[in-house]
């Protein structure tokens, strides 16, 4: 601890800590731009100025380290007339015109900052150079004219996000921010998560499907998590009458710190499918929209009097624990096979390997941050689970040896020390080779998967000298030989001393796969199909397979090919909407909050699935937690959540 | 102590900043027992006495010669001067035509506006004043108060204009400051 002066106030500090932290700490307000919490400092902009006794000019709080016994005055007329003054050169650089700007009102940190220093004009009018916009990405606009260049974006571009994309060229007024090599952003490397406009403090990143939808001041935001995979990212929705509007990553969930991708951000605001607002049934031929109870009534009496061999349950995996658990305890109950659409290819393998008590548990996502050897093989983890890839990518700085192996382009290929493009279908006998190489068994020159020996060695060479080396996979690539793999992987993680992490699937799927949602599904001889579809958006492939049953009972959230054939449709909220527990893929029992009512007084899908079962008749047990951990688990589920969740 | 004269006059700008001085509304009653109201662009009296007046308010940007001329006749009666709005205060919207050439500008006015036929001319004739670069009140005669604003709120028209018929400096801070 060091002791140090703050406007003739004393404070002791721990040693290391910049001055503008210490004044944070102290409650004393210190204005800045370029800087941010979840940023290095860099000290571009100039704002936080401060005077400090024995050093011949001011210096920027953000970049300068305590000392002991230091003196620090904020609020000198020196340090307000270089603000003021530092202001004045912002404004001049570029056109920043607040009432035609969308932050304009109490959202842009530039326009507070010379409100704070009660700025009533400019000094220095702007040099009226005008500056292209740059619309061409589909998510994402640049308005340089707004820019400040304070380089957040560029920082959370490469410390956050690790794809290096954004960058700046040319030096002082002709300054620019660049995507690439300077291409337009939307032909660039981008991948559109959108953190540069999250950390953007004025109007120069613009999300295109948020932008004047409202003022923070007419907004709700709420923090919950997001279900678009396993990853379970925090986020803070943000709603304004009932409407989603944007979405943020939440800066304090421990799962991704702040960082989410273009599906998590994006895709919800940009939702065009139609909402479903009143229950259908096909009666005497034509779809007609029936009362709730009518609805779920004959729901229940179809089940009930249904062959049960000719007929199967689905739900999704973005539904939260809770209707996980009455779907599989009321369809148990009735005889009728219960599953989810992947499970039975992707975690039920894993969690076979993981009940006969073979497998072990698998690492955390916080132990890619401390890796030294990440393997990524059998799926490309910057198009499914993308923000486990920023933890990966954003370490190649740091020294972080990436491997990747596929038969696919994957994304990660640029950011790895070594890719390995195998031979399709030979991703299983690629993990036997590597085991043979870390026994120094000798393996074969033409081996099927089209890789040298050297490539092996080199391979468990770096599993075998790394502190602490993690192979992550995924099923995509393995296709049907996954249980091959996940048994082979099990083998070469206890060869190399490597630790494992799969991806799993769905937002929800390592709690169904832990409820016995998992069956393979097959359609052979299926005539009835009760398919809890939730929100999801389901691909072309499972549609068309779908639309061949003759009897389909749907629980969706939105209109789809399914909903036009179904027998009958019940309306349910969607994840916003809901409000329940997930799981996520490294065990954290995670809660998501309703950001918003949902309309038409729809109800949750466990609400309908509970009513259904009281048609049946059938009793449902509400504590899921017991059944949640009564098969052992691939990863640790956390113990004092569990507890915490009532 | 006689009534302090004030007079305003609008440039370059939409005149949303006089209608929002207008809903001040019964305020305004309050306000002429303070200040003695000479030339507005919405009463008889165009131009500020010769004599001069204590209080100048000029609304809008400067954009051409006449506005030129408007801003240093108000300069030079009036003790203190006001700049109106965003206009008078940054150059504001009319200040958008600055990223082109006034050439270009006249041109896509006059000549290939879409409901123009192929005979429109720019106007040239020598009585017309010639259009500038849109520049703020401040950038061509000393201005002693911003008021900023799209337009300023009734609120803080009123706050200036009373602090100043009251002999006293206003001071445009916090929640009276606004720039939108």
């Amino acid at each position: 601890m060091v002791n140090i002066t703050i406007d003739d106030k004393k404070f002791e500090v721990p040693e290391g800590t910049t001055v503008l932290n210490a004044a944070r700490e102290a409650g004393i307000d210190i204005p800045t731009l370029c800087n941010h919490p979840m940023l290095t400092p860099y000290g571009g902009c100039r704002l936080c100025l401060v005077e400090v006794d024995g050093f011949r000019t001011l210096q920027p709080s953000c970049t300068l380290p305590v000392i002991n016994n230091m003196v620090i005055r904020t609020d000198t007329p020196k340090v307000r007339a270089a603000r003021k003054f530092i202001l004045n050169m912002i404004f001049s650089e570029r056109n920043h015109f607040c009432p035609y700007c969308l932050v304009s009102g109490g959202d842009c940190e530039l326009q507070n900052a010379a409100y704070a220093e009660g700025m009533t004009h400019w000094d220095l009018m702007p040099n009226w150079e005008p500056h292209l916009l740059d619309a061409s990405h589909p998510y994402i606009i640049i308005e340089h004219n707004r820019c400040i260049l304070c380089r957040r974006c560029v920082r959370a571009c490469s410390e956050l996000v690790g794809n290096f994309t954004l960058g700046f060229e040319e030096r002082g007024a002709q300054c620019t921010l660049v995507a690439d090599l300077g291409v337009p952003l939307g032909e660039s490397s981008c991948i559109g998560c959108g953190t540069c406009v999250q950390v953007c403090p004025t109007g120069a990143m613009i999300e295109r499907w948020s932008a004047y939808h409202g003022l923070e001041k007419d907004v709700k935001r709420t923090k919950t998590i997001c279900v678009g995979c396993s990853v379970g990212c925090g986020i803070e929705t943000i709603s304004r009458n009932n409407r989603l509007v944007g979405i943020d990553g939440d800066w304090d969930a421990s799962v991704n710190n702040g960082v989410i991708c273009d599906i998590g951000r994006f895709h919800p605001v940009n939702d065009e499918r139609i909402r479903l607002t009143m229950p259908m049934m096909i009666k005497n031929g034509s779809r007609v929209e029936v009362s709730r109870e009518e609805a779920l009534r004959s729901a229940a009496e179809y089940t009930k009097s249904n062959k049960k061999e000719q007929t199967i349950a689905v739900i999704s995996t973005r539904l939260p624990i809770e209707a996980l658990d009455v779907f599989k305890q009321l369809f148990s109950a009735i005889g009728i096979l219960a599953t989810t659409l992947e499970e039975g290819l992707k975690t039920k393998p894993i969690a076979t390997l993981a009940d006969s008590g073979r497998y072990p548990t698998e690492a955390t996502l916080d132990e890619l941050s401390h890796s030294d050897c990440v393997m990524v093989i059998g799926e490309d983890i910057t198009k499914d689970h993308q923000v486990t890839s920023f933890f990966i990518k954003r370490r190649v700085p740091s020294g972080l040896k990436i491997i990747s192996v596929s038969s696919e382009p994957v994304g990660l290929k640029n950011f790895s020390r070594l890719h390995l493009k195998i031979n399709a279908g030979s991703e299983v006998e690629f993990i036997q080779s590597l085991i043979n190489t870390c026994k120094s068994e000798k393996i074969d020159e033409q081996s099927k998967t089209g890789i040298k020996p050297d490539d092996f060695q080199q391979v468990v060479d770096w599993l075998k000298t790394s502190k602490n080396p993690l192979i992550m996979y995924g099923q995509e690539y393995f296709k049907n030989k996954f249980l091959d793999a996940v048994e082979k992987l099990t083998e070469l993680a206890e060869a190399s001393h490597a630790k494992l992490i799969s991806t799993k699937g769905g937002a929800n799927s390592l709690a169904a796969s832990q409820l016995g949602l998992d069956q393979p599904i097959s359609l052979d001889g299926v005539k009835n199909v009760f398919f809890v579809v939730g929100d999801e958006r389901l691909s072309e492939p499972v549609l068309k397979k779908f639309e061949k049953v003759s009897n389909l009972i749907v629980l969706a959230s939105y209109h789809s090919p399914l909903t036009d054939v179904a027998q009958i449709v019940l309306p349910i909220q969607t994840w916003l909407e809901d409000e329940g527990t997930y799981l996520n893929v490294d065990g954290r029992l995670q809660k998501s909050i309703r950001s918003f009512e949902a309309t038409n007084q729809i109800k949750s899908c466990t609400d309908e699935l509970l009513s259904m079962a009281e048609y049946v008749g059938v009793e449902i047990d509400k504590n899921w937690k017991t059944r949640l951990t009564q098969r052992r688990s691939p990863v640790e589920i956390d113990e004092n959540k569990m507890k915490e969740i009532q | 102590m006689s009534k302090p004269k004030v007079a305003s006059d609008w440039m370059a700008g939409c005149s949303g900043c006089h209608m929002s001085f207008l809903d001040i509304d019964e305020r305004i009653v309050k306000l002429v027992e303070l200040v003695d109201l000479r030339s507005t662009p919405i009463t008889d009296l165009k131009q500020p006495d010769e004599a001069g007046v204590d209080v100048g308010i000029l609304e809008g940007g400067i954009n051409n010669t006449a506005n030129e001329e408007v801003a240093k006749l108000m300069r030079s009666r009036c003790k203190i001067l006001v700049a109106f709005g965003d206009c008078a205060v940054f150059g504001g919207v009319p200040a958008l035509r600055n990223f082109f050439t006034i050439e270009d500008s006249l041109k896509r006015v006059y000549k290939d506006i879409e409901s123009n036929d192929a005979e429109a001319i720019i106007p040239s004739d020598p009585e017309l004043c010639k259009p500038t670069r849109v520049r703020a009140v401040h950038e061509v005669v000393p201005v002693d108060i911003f008021m900023p604003g799209c337009p300023p709120d009734a609120d803080i028209i009123f706050y200036v204009l009373s602090e100043l018929a009251q002999g006293r400096m206003p001071e445009l801070k916090n929640d009276k400051l606004m720039w939108n």
